[in-house]
């Protein structure tokens, strides 16, 4: 164990950062207050989803080689409890931000065919099921596997294992309802039907990369004795993977959208691609593909835990960027960085740290109950 | 010593654990260049022989940028350079456009830089064979043995000391492999001298051919539709008496449906009388045709304002004014095929019936606008 040092520090960022938080809606105005809320409550839950489905995606292709490492996925998905009452909060937001819920939508001749499903009732009902959904999938494969620590029952791997398949249902279905009607309703008359693939792409790299950002401190502290280059080669693996395809989608979207060159759909990219967030767009493809993918492309990558680190937190950079990039510029055309930014960073980054920092006492730091960690353990390449 | 020279000596183990102990202790006495025969994979063997990390990814990756900067260069020079087409409006040289190929080019190059360099330069297969393949021992290394090789390096290899070292390793049975008399993989000199002969062989089939061909006429390989009795168009041909083989047609030729009529005044043609049948087929031709020739000027009820012309301030001929209305039939069709006033011929464009049938229609407009109280009657159908 080991001493919780930087901890006053981080509870003064959190209480600087509420501060600011405050501060912005009363002196930033509503719209800057809720654009920056529900990018937080995106990236919130993208990563507790994004870990929650490393955790069902072991269970589902029965792999051996992540059991030693499957605690920590599933600490970092226990992000879903606050992201729940974040995402209630966000609730607010839908009169302010979100065009489809005006009462002037019901003369729009596109938002007025889809008013009943952009209305505040539905649109909240939808959110609803969506936490329900996430609540069972967290009670069943993390609570299970927390319980399991005590039991040694194996009969949880073989329930894990009937259940997954069915989760991966309801994953795509809540990460789809969540990226449609939280990031792309803000902007409801433009629509893509690759978006949340786009979005679990995402979600999925920040999960990794929280992951491996949580193995690699567990491993600094001397936690997790067994788990080896090997284990981490995969993560890096995935990570590495996982750049190309979120490339592939987003570049996939956006090209389409270029050849047919259609007002409605392009407008969404025109913004996007003038002034400032011309510099911002093109940074977010370095950041998000070509560094990355130039970093990881070695096999020494995957394996140095200092490189695979310095990765790792460029992926969580280039998520936030990504969001950001995906909400504020409904705010008008130029990107807002300012000091409301910052305290919400301040306020939402120290608040994961802390939550994170005593999920990681959870439970025991392997899942020792688990018929299959030894056999992760031995995990060679 | 014996006279005949060694190609390696192998020493043969039960277990792999037997063969990962005695790996250190042959390397160590460093009597030749060591490699290992197993059955399947064995895990750290490659840590423990000390081999190179293989080039092959070294080689993929320069492949697949060289492949991703080939089609780059090569589309930019298509479609920016060479033959610049504007195409949906975009610019010559979108990159976007280039990002598909590129994509393709690059994994082209990559995989076949992956497969072919493993085969034939990292394993040199093709290869005549090797004298572990020839060995008493094959059976067993395929098979339930593992085998330890102590390769000869140069001349002063001693194979009785080699056979000791491994013995004293652990091996349980030691063999020593003679050197093939020539080297069991391709040479230079075999892959010229292979190539050489095929490129010998088909110039000397060509041009044999060729000069056969040439001095036998009779002998004519291949004669399939080489020969044809018809005439090609821009040919010449001594059939015809001015030497072409394409004939104009003869004066006075009349495409089907565009007879000359309407050739006198206007004032002639007064008397000319609408062949068609006032039925609703004929009506819809005429429709489709009046809105497709005559509407951009003449309007959609026929009043001159048309959906074009309506915005330069032109002034076609208003067809529902008195003027019109009295207008007969064949004074209306000589002004389709001849034109007047501003108005172009359009005996190009429609057919004898479908002018006939847009004089129908455009009498209907006329009805349309000025209807009698006996229209109200109720036709039986």
């Amino acid at each position: 164990m080991s001493q919780p040092k930087a901890s006053p520090l981080i509870y003064g960022a959190v209480a600087l950062g509420a501060v600011g938080v405050i501060a912005t809606y009363l002196a930033a105005g509503p719209q800057r207050f809720w654009a920056n809320w529900v990018m937080w409550f995106v990236l919130v839950f993208t990563m507790g989803l994004g870990a929650l489905f490393i955790a069902a995606l072991e269970h589902l292709v029965n792999a051996k080689w992540s059991v030693p490492i499957r605690r920590i996925p599933e600490r970092i998905a226990t992000l879903l409890l606050p992201a729940i009452p974040i995402g209630l909060i966000a609730l607010g937001a839908l009169p302010v931000l979100y065009p489809g819920t005006r009462p002037e939508a019901a003369h729009h001749p596109i938002l007025a065919g889809k008013a009943f499903w952009l209305s505040i009732p539905f649109f909240s009902v939808r959110t609803l099921i969506a936490f329900a959904l996430v609540l069972v999938g967290l009670t069943v494969l993390v609570g299970g596997s927390l319980k399991q620590d005590t039991t040694r029952d194996p009969a949880f791997n073989i329930r894990a294992r009937k259940f997954a398949p069915g989760f991966m249902a309801i994953f795509a279905l809540v990460i789809t309802v969540v990226a449609f009607d939280w990031v792309s309703g803000l902007t409801p008359e433009w629509y893509s039907d690759i978006f949340g693939v786009y979005i679990f792409a995402g979600a999925f790299l920040s999960g990794l990369a929280a992951t491996a950002l949580s193995v690699l401190y567990l491993q600094g502290q001397d936690r997790l004795s067994g788990v080896r280059g090997d284990h981490l080669y995969n993560l890096g693996g995935f990570l590495f993977a996982f750049t190309v395809f979120w490339s592939y989608i987003g570049f996939a979207q956006y090209m389409l959208m270029w050849y047919a060159n259609m007002p409605d759909e392009v407008i969404y990219y025109k913004v996007r691609l003038a002034g400032m967030w011309r510099y911002i767009t093109i940074a977010l493809g370095s950041m998000h593909f070509i560094l990355p993918f130039f970093v990881l492309v070695t096999r020494d990558a995957k394996q140095d835990p200092r490189r695979l680190r310095r990765v790792a937190f460029l992926m969580l950079a280039a998520h936030v960027l990504d969001i950001y990039w995906l909400i504020f510029p409904i705010l008008g055309g130029k990107p807002l960085l300012g000091w409301p930014e910052l305290s919400f960073a301040l306020f939402f980054v120290g608040g994961i740290l802390l939550w994170l920092r005593a999920a990681m006492e959870k439970g025991e730091d392997m899942p020792v109950g688990d018929p299959f960690l030894r056999e992760g353990l031995e995990f060679r390449l | 010593m014996s006279a005949e020279k060694a190609y390696s000596v192998l020493g043969l183990f039960d277990t792999p654990d037997a063969l990962m102990q005695a790996i250190p202790k042959v390397r160590a006495a460093k009597a030749g260049t060591v490699e290992a025969y197993t059955p399947y994979p064995i895990h750290g063997i490659d840590d423990a022989l000390g081999l190179r990390r293989s080039p092959l990814g070294g080689m993929v990756l320069v492949m697949g940028v060289l492949g991703a900067l080939t089609a780059f260069g090569f589309e930019y020079w298509i479609s920016a350079i060479d033959y610049p087409i504007i195409t949906g409006g975009k610019s010559p040289s979108s990159w976007e456009a280039f990002i598909p190929i590129m994509f393709e080019v690059t994994v082209l190059f990559a995989t076949f830089t992956a497969g072919l360099g493993m085969l034939l330069l990292l394993n040199r297969l093709p290869f005549f064979g090797h004298p572990v393949l020839s060995s008493k021992s094959i059976k067993g290394i395929t098979r339930d043995r593992f085998a330890l090789a102590i390769e000869a390096e140069d001349e002063s290899f001693d194979a009785a000391a080699a056979a000791r070292i491994l013995q004293d390793a652990g091996a349980v049975e030691v063999e020593v492999l003679p050197a093939p008399d020539r080297s069991p993989f391709l040479t230079s000199t075999y892959i010229l001298r292979t190539l050489g002969g095929i490129f010998v062989a088909c110039a000397v089939a060509g041009f044999g051919i060729y000069t056969l061909t040439k001095w036998f006429p009779v002998l004519r390989p291949m004669v399939n539709m080489q020969d044809q009795p018809r005439l090609n168009a821009q040919k010449a041909s001594t059939f015809f008496k001015d030497g072409r083989g394409m004939q104009a047609p003869v004066k006075g030729t009349v495409a089907r449906g565009y007879l000359p009529t309407a050739t006198g005044t206007q004032d002639a043609s007064a008397t000319l009388v609408n062949p068609l049948p006032r039925t609703k087929e004929v009506f819809a031709v005429g429709r489709k045709a009046y809105l497709n020739r005559c509407e951009v000027c003449h309007g959609a009820v026929g009043n001159g304002v048309g959906s074009l012309t309506s915005a330069y301030g032109a002034k076609p001929a208003n067809l529902q004014s008195q003027q019109f209305l009295d207008y007969p039939d064949g004074k209306m069709y000589w002004a389709i095929v001849n034109g007047k006033n501003a108005m172009p011929s359009h005996a190009a464009d429609l057919t004898e019936s479908q002018r006939w049938a847009v004089i129908h229609y455009v009498r209907a407009l006329q009805r349309a606008q000025n209807a009698k109280d006996e229209d109200l009657k109720v036709v039986a159908p």
